[in-house]
Parts: structure tokens; C-alpha cells; sequence
């Protein structure tokens, strides 16, 4: 056969070629098997929304479970400085008004107080920032009680103070 | 005239019902995938069987290429026929898996698969005509034949696909048709 002729012998059985073969065996069953396993791309996506919502509901809940334990925790911590304060406030005037016609034992008692004073205010500033700073609170109920102390120790007589 | 518009007609009704089954797969209709893939298998297996040259693997890269399908199916766009989109996604998961068939020393030493043997041939009762020629041919030959000349590819896409160069593609593609040429003059002689 020449070779023109096998060149368009073969180019016919090419476009002669079957578009379809079956297969000896049922295959289906297998891919049946094997996607029963696996969601498809759509469902996967909507599996991870599913998830992305769920962590999200998750992290919500925790923050806001935070926020109340929070500020439950800061309004305690406010409320008790708010009673140590107004009680300090009391105890220092009633002090102050038991000592006014009593000549103080030390001349520069009140530049001390001022400087104690000094020190509650500093502390005091930075509690604004910390309000539930166990340590600066400890440190503020120190600071009142030797104002206290302070004007007893130099309003009482010697004898007293043995 | 008449009957080229009715075919026409008809592939048009055979894409639409294609798209609306592609449409209830992505809702996770299996039952619609059953049908898409008995729509389709036939195809699908003749273009596996003649890239393997081998009935095993060509039904196994047939199941391959539907487990795929039920994953990849969303990201069909509808730009191209559903027919052709699903001819390229099975050629090139066939012939990845044609490659994870290769043995560590057929890759050392570069060995190309022979194609079926004649006796094989024979027992293949569904291979007629031509593809009993095909189903012969050397791996790379064989290949680049039922890319080319079968499936429509250019030299340039088979060569990104097979990973070899444009002019290799073109020799093995002059390879095939010769081989194939000589096998058919011998029959008829």
C-alpha cells in the first residue's frame, strides 16, 4: 500500500475511532464506596463555615464570660477601695477633730502627712490604671494606716505610747 | 441541514441536563452523581484504556478519575463543555497515575513501558479496529498519539503535560504513526 494511502488509511480510522468502551466491570460500586467517605468540595466548604462559626460562638462566649467575671472582679476591687477609702476618711477626721486642741509632740508632723498624703495619691493614680493590682492596693491600705498612726503617735503623751 | 440542527439540538439538551446534574452533585446528591457518571463512563474508559494500554489500571484510573470528580466537581465553571472540561480532568489524573505506576528503576534508568501485548490484544474482546493498534504502541508514543490525534491536544499542552520537550512530542508523535502504519500495511498484506 503506498504510503499516502496508509497516511489517510489511518487518519479515517482515527476519526472511526469509538467514543464509548465499556468496561468489563461494574465500577460503580467501587466509586460508590469511595465518595460515601468523602464530602464533596461544597460540603467541605460549608463543614468549615460550620466550624468557623462554631470557634467563633466559642471565642464570643469566652470573651464575654470574661468580660463579666472581669468586671465583676474590677467592681468588687472598686468597691472595696471605695469602703477602705471612706472609712480611712472617717477615721482620719474623727482624728484630726479628737487632736485639734491637742498640741502636736513633733513639730513637722503635718509635712510628714503631707508626704504620706503625697504617697496616696501616687498610688491612687496608678490604681486607676490597675484597679485590681492586689499589691498597690495592699500598699494604699499601708499608706492610711500610718497616717493614722502618724496622728496618733504625735498627739498622744509619752507615757501612752510605752 | 435538517438533521445538523436536530444534533445539534440534541447535544445541547444532553449538555443542559449535564449542567442541572452537576448542579444537584454540588448540593451533595449522590444519586445525581450515579447519573452524571453513567452518562459518562464509557467515554471516560475508552480515553483511560488507551492511555494505560491496560485493562486493570484502566479501570482503577476510571474510578480515580469519578472519586475525583465528586471532589473537583465545584470548581467546573461552565465555560467549556462539560464533555471536554471532563476529558482534560481525566486525561491528567490518568496520567498521574500512569507515573505513580512507575517503578523506582523504570524512573532510574528511563525503561518506557511496552505497549499490551498481541495476545492480550486479543483477549481485549472491546478493543476493535485501530485501538487494538494503539493499545501496542511504546508508553511515550502512545501517549502522545491519544492526546494528539484523538483527543484534539496541541504539541505544546502535551509537552507541559508529559514534561518533555515540544520537538520530543512531535518525534513521538511520527513515531506512533509509523508504527501504527506498518502494523495495519502488515494486516492487510
Amino acid at each position: 500500500m503506498k504510503q499516502t494511502n496508509l497516511d489517510q488509511v489511518l487518519d479515517d480510522a482515527v476519526a472511526q475511532l469509538p467514543t464509548e468502551i465499556s468496561p468489563k466491570k461494574d465500577l460503580w460500586q467501587g466509586v460508590e464506596n469511595a465518595i460515601a467517605k468523602q464530602p464533596t468540595q461544597i460540603e467541605k466548604k460549608s463543614h468549615v463555615w460550620q466550624q468557623v462559626t462554631a470557634l467563633a460562638a466559642c471565642m464570643c462566649l469566652g470573651l464575654l464570660s470574661y468580660q463579666v467575671f472581669f468586671n465583676q472582679q474590677s467592681n468588687q476591687y472598686e468597691a472595696g477601695l471605695q469602703a477602705m477609702t471612706q472609712t480611712f476618711k472617717q477615721e482620719k477626721q474623727a482624728l484630726l477633730v479628737k487632736y485639734s486642741d491637742q498640741k502636736a509632740l513633733a513639730d513637722n508632723w503635718q509635712a510628714q502627712l503631707a508626704e504620706l498624703e503625697n504617697a496616696e495619691k501616687a498610688i491612687k493614680l496608678a490604681l486607676e490604671n490597675e484597679p485590681e493590682n492586689a499589691t498597690l492596693l495592699r500598699m494604699l491600705s499601708q499608706v492610711y494606716q500610718q497616717q493614722l498612726d502618724l496622728i496618733n503617735k504625735v498627739h498622744k503623751p509619752s507615757w501612752q505610747q510605752i | 441541514m435538517l438533521i445538523d440542527a436536530e444534533q445539534r439540538f440534541v447535544k445541547e439538551q444532553e449538555a443542559n441536563f449535564d449542567l442541572q446534574l452537576i448542579e444537584k452533585v454540588n448540593m451533595g446528591d449522590r444519586q445525581a452523581f450515579h447519573d452524571l457518571y453513567n452518562r459518562h463512563y464509557k467515554r471516560v474508559f475508552a480515553l483511560t484504556l488507551r492511555l494505560t494500554a491496560n485493562e486493570s489500571l484502566a479501570e482503577e484510573a476510571l474510578q480515580e478519575v469519578f472519586v475525583q470528580l465528586w471532589q473537583k466537581l465545584s470548581s467546573f465553571d461552565g465555560k467549556a463543555k462539560f464533555t471536554t472540561w471532563l476529558h482534560s480532568v481525566a486525561a491528567n489524573i490518568t496520567i498521574s497515575y500512569l507515573r505513580k505506576q512507575t517503578n523506582w528503576l523504570q524512573k532510574v534508568v528511563s525503561f518506557e513501558q511496552a505497549g499490551m501485548p498481541e495476545q492480550e490484544v486479543e483477549m481485549c474482546n472491546d478493543l476493535n479496529g485501530l485501538d487494538k493498534y494503539i493499545v501496542r504502541l511504546p508508553e511515550k508514543a502512545r501517549l502522545v498519539f491519544v492526546l494528539f490525534a484523538v483527543e484534539g491536544y496541541r504539541h505544546e499542552e502535551i509537552a507541559e503535560q508529559l514534561n518533555m520537550a515540544v520537538g520530543s512530542s512531535k518525534a513521538q508523535y511520527h513515531r506512533a504513526r509509523s508504527l501504527l502504519k506498518e502494523w495495519m500495511s502488515n494486516e492487510t498484506d
